[in-house]
């Protein structure tokens, strides 16, 4: 390498034709508005300044790998460190890429892709779930709902893949089962109905394929009494009967591979819980609902509960957690629901006082307090309190 | 005139690779995976560029538009499989079974020919874009071939009980391999199938020591063959560096091409070291980097309620932090440790390994080379979409 008088630097580099595999050592000089080098065949090639180009991203840090701009074969690596300074200093545009080729390409599948998987999700997935969710046997559905269970469970507890407890207190249990035979759907179910507790404090309840009814222990701990819970539930078994979450679960076992797919390894898992969140919080459509809300009427009528708790508590819930709440969202997408609180509630107004309740004082107590916790709330727990299963949930504790 | 072999360079650096990959996963990161494409094209430019036979860098040429749109060409066929087979399979699966497993089975091996398909044909697609001294390397298209092969070879493997593992390896490569070109030589591998059984010695050894231990165990019901079982393992993981090394020389040792051919030193012992050093330089690395993270929640907590700086902290503070606040950190942090894992494997594993295969490999009897005529450009729309969007690993 040498310096000359005007202003020139010259070294070697090697030379790649593009043609041949043969390294071509070169003498270059770099001028201020180009360079220039002379390989052993032909005319000495001269690039100008501003239509230089390096590789980027190359792991040699002191050398520089050129090519012409629109040039795709042909490259010139300088090694040495003060030639490839000058060239960087002198090139002006040696970082800027090539445009982008096939645009047009690129938009098309872009296009098609997005169409193909709104397609899917969208259309064929949810017409095929709808399709399949009443011809799917008992037993499957039952698989179904206990597979989906399990991810849910897992999905909700806090990270540490370990299922979130049920909650199993014998008395509370015994109260929920009295509950659930005032509430018998009888022949509409071509399986017994499972209604488990979950021990978490969002306000919720959700069915799942196969008869599985869960509820949340918030829900318990927001309810004023157990007509509440028993209309929820009522609620819930009317999906169960209609087979919501059966088409949605098989909707989810649709979306899930594809949503994977488009997000890559990165974020699958992700994904994965989303979707299960939106099980949980289903927004099942207006027909759906409505068609749940109306088997619910018929179900609390037959057993002789007031129907118009349902639209009690949900409202209560909406006024002291907005409708961002779980359930609040899930049920507040009924336009009819304030008329049919009213309506529920004047066909109430006489009887009321006749009804016997879903479940005894003794009974809520022990269901409030299913899942070994705190007091349960309502008016029945303030007093009246036996020592005897006082001592019992204090055992209950420190187990 | 004798033709001095032709050494090869590796020219990555630790620091460097460092930068480049937490720049682009934080960037992959940031923009939902979309930014992989070009996360990859540049990773790889670099390592292309890294290794230097005869002193010339590989160049990468495959760009992140490419690599999308073939990701893109890919969604639109997989995703009616993923989406409708499955859910009919689902279907099937929960009326005729009353459970998961067959859908996922039948699921499985619905998706085993495509991964193969996926493999051959993203191997075709970086050759297409693999350059040296300025001349392409080419895969010759033959995907059926190899789809069929690598069903019958992986069954016969599972089949022995992994026993024929080395000979598919070989009869893949060869496959793979004889249709391969540097511009206008086409490569040949030599050998037979049964050459790269002596590479596998180890494994075998391991494993056999480990089988009779556990069935020494089981029979004499002594507590001694436990150590047996364990010696055993350690053999095998031992011996599976001893593969690494030795079926790397032995595939490339029996490579020709343009009369030239290719002389390997890998030694099982350095990537041992390379597999321990790393490990232990990446968890040390996460542990302090989380200790740090601990730190910066405590003097944010502190920051948000002066009270605790001056009554000191207590691990009871942190339940009383807004619970949104306890979201964010958790999230943050978990993309922080999935980031860093990433990048200090990188830096730690990949690049230490690819330079020691590189630093130990030369090219022999070269002088062919220099009257190698360049290629057709391999215009292949799908680039390499189908093993993007199939989970294979991690393999550049």
């Amino acid at each position: 390498m040498s310096t000359a008088p005007d202003n020139t630097l010259s070294g070697f580099g090697d030379y790649f034709d593009g043609a041949r595999a043969r390294v071509q050592r070169v003498a270059v000089t770099v001028f201020p508005d180009k360079v220039m080098f002379e390989p052993a065949e032909g005319k000495p090639v001269i690039w100008r300044a501003d239509e230089l180009r390096a590789l980027p991203d190359q792991a040699d840090r002191t050398g520089i790998v050129l090519y012409r701009a629109g040039d795709k074969l042909a490259r010139l690596a300088v090694p040495d460190e003060t030639i490839a300074g000058a060239l960087r200093a002198n090139a002006p545009q040696l970082t800027r890429r090539p445009p982008v080729e096939n645009k047009g390409r690129i938009a098309g599948w872009a296009l098609g892709a997005v169409a193909s998987v709104a397609l899917i999700i969208f259309v064929l997935v949810p017409i095929m779930a709808n399709q399949l969710a009443t011809r799917l046997p008992p037993d499957g559905e039952k698989a179904l709902g206990d597979a989906t269970y399990e991810q849910i469970r897992t999905a909700l507890s806090e990270g540490d893949f370990v299922p979130l407890e049920t909650c199993e207190a014998p008395d509370g249990l015994a109260a929920l089962d009295a509950m659930i035979a005032r509430l018998d759907p009888g022949d509409d179910l071509p399986y017994p109905l499972e209604v488990s507790v979950l021990d978490h404090p969002m306000a919720n309840a959700f069915a799942l394929p196969g008869g599985r009814v869960v509820l949340f222990r918030g829900l318990i701990e927001e309810a004023s009494g157990p007509d509440e819970v028993a209309a929820v539930l009522a609620h819930e078994i009317g999906h169960v009967v209609n087979r919501d979450p059966t088409r949605d679960a098989l909707r989810l076992a649709g979306s899930v591979g594809v949503l994977g797919l488009l997000f890559g390894d990165f974020a699958g898992g992700t994904v994965v819980l989303v979707l299960a969140n939106q099980l949980i919080n289903a927004k099942y459509s207006q027909a759906a609902e409505s068609g749940a809300d109306e088997y619910a009427h018929a179900l609390l009528t037959d057993a002789g509960l007031p129907p118009s708790a349902l639209g009690t508590f949900f409202e209560r819930i909406r006024a002291e957690h907005g409708d961002a709440e779980g359930i609040t969202a899930h049920f507040s997408s009924h336009p009819q629901m304030t008329a049919r609180i009213e309506a529920a509630l004047a066909a109430d107004a006489g009887r009321t006082a006749e009804m016997v309740p879903s479940l005894n004082r003794s009974q809520w107590r022990a269901f409030s307090r299913v899942c070994g916790g705190a007091e349960g709330s309502g008016e029945d727990s303030a007093h009246e309190k036996a020592p005897a299963s006082a001592q019992h949930w204090q055992d209950g504790d420190e187990s | 005139m004798i033709f001095h072999p032709l050494k090869t360079d590796y020219a990555g650096r630790g620091a460097p690779m460092f930068r480049l990959a937490l720049k682009t996963g934080l960037l992959t990161v940031l923009t939902l995976g979309f930014y992989r494409f070009w996360m990859k094209t540049r990773m790889r430019r670099y390592y292309w560029s890294a290794i230097r036979p005869g002193g010339q860098p590989l160049e990468f040429t495959g760009t992140a538009t490419e690599m999308l749109t073939g990701f893109l060409t890919a969604v639109v066929f997989l995703a009616f499989y993923i989406g409708i087979v499955n859910l009919l399979l689902m279907f099937f699966s929960f009326s005729l079974f009353a459970g998961q497993a067959p859908a996922y089975v039948v699921s499985f091996v619905g998706l085993v020919p495509l991964i193969f398909f996926a493999q051959y044909r993203a191997r075709r697609y970086i050759f297409a874009r693999t350059r040296w001294r300025g001349i392409r390397f080419g895969l010759e298209p033959g995907v059926k071939g190899f789809v069929w092969r690598s069903i019958l070879w992986w069954s016969a493997t599972v089949l022995t009980a992994g026993l024929l593992f080395p000979a598919q390896v070989w009869s893949l490569e060869k496959y793979r391999t004889d249709r391969t070109w540097y511009g206008d030589a086409q490569f040949a591998q030599g050998g037979d199938w049964k050459s790269l059984f002596g590479a596998m010695k180890h494994v075998y050894l391991g494993a056999a020591i480990a089988g009779g231990g556990a069935a020494a165990e089981y029979f004499l019901e002594d507590e001694i063959w436990l150590v047996a079982i364990a010696m055993g393992a350690v053999w095998t993981a031992l011996g599976w560096a001893y593969w690494k090394a030795h079926r790397f020389k032995r595939l490339t040792e029996q490579k020709t091409v343009a009369g030239a051919g290719f002389r390997c030193t890998p030694r099982p012992g350095k990537l041992v070291g390379i597999y321990l050093g790393g490990s232990l330089a990446i968890s040390g690395i996460l542990f302090a980097l989380l200790f740090v993270f601990g730190i910066a929640v405590g003097v944010l907590f502190g920051v948000v309620d002066e009270d605790v700086l001056e009554a000191g902290m207590d691990i009871t503070d942190l339940a009383q932090l807004p619970a949104w606040m306890g979201l964010v950190a958790g999230i943050f942090g978990y993309f922080t440790v999935f980031l860093f894992w990433g990048v200090l494997k990188e830096v730690f594993i990949t690049m230490p390994i690819a330079r020691h295969f590189a630093e130990t490999t030369e090219i022999v009897n070269g002088e062919g080379l220099s009257a190698v005529r360049q290629r057709d450009r391999d215009d292949f729309v799908e680039a390499e979409g189908f093993a993007d969007a199939l989970p294979l690993g991690d393999g550049i």
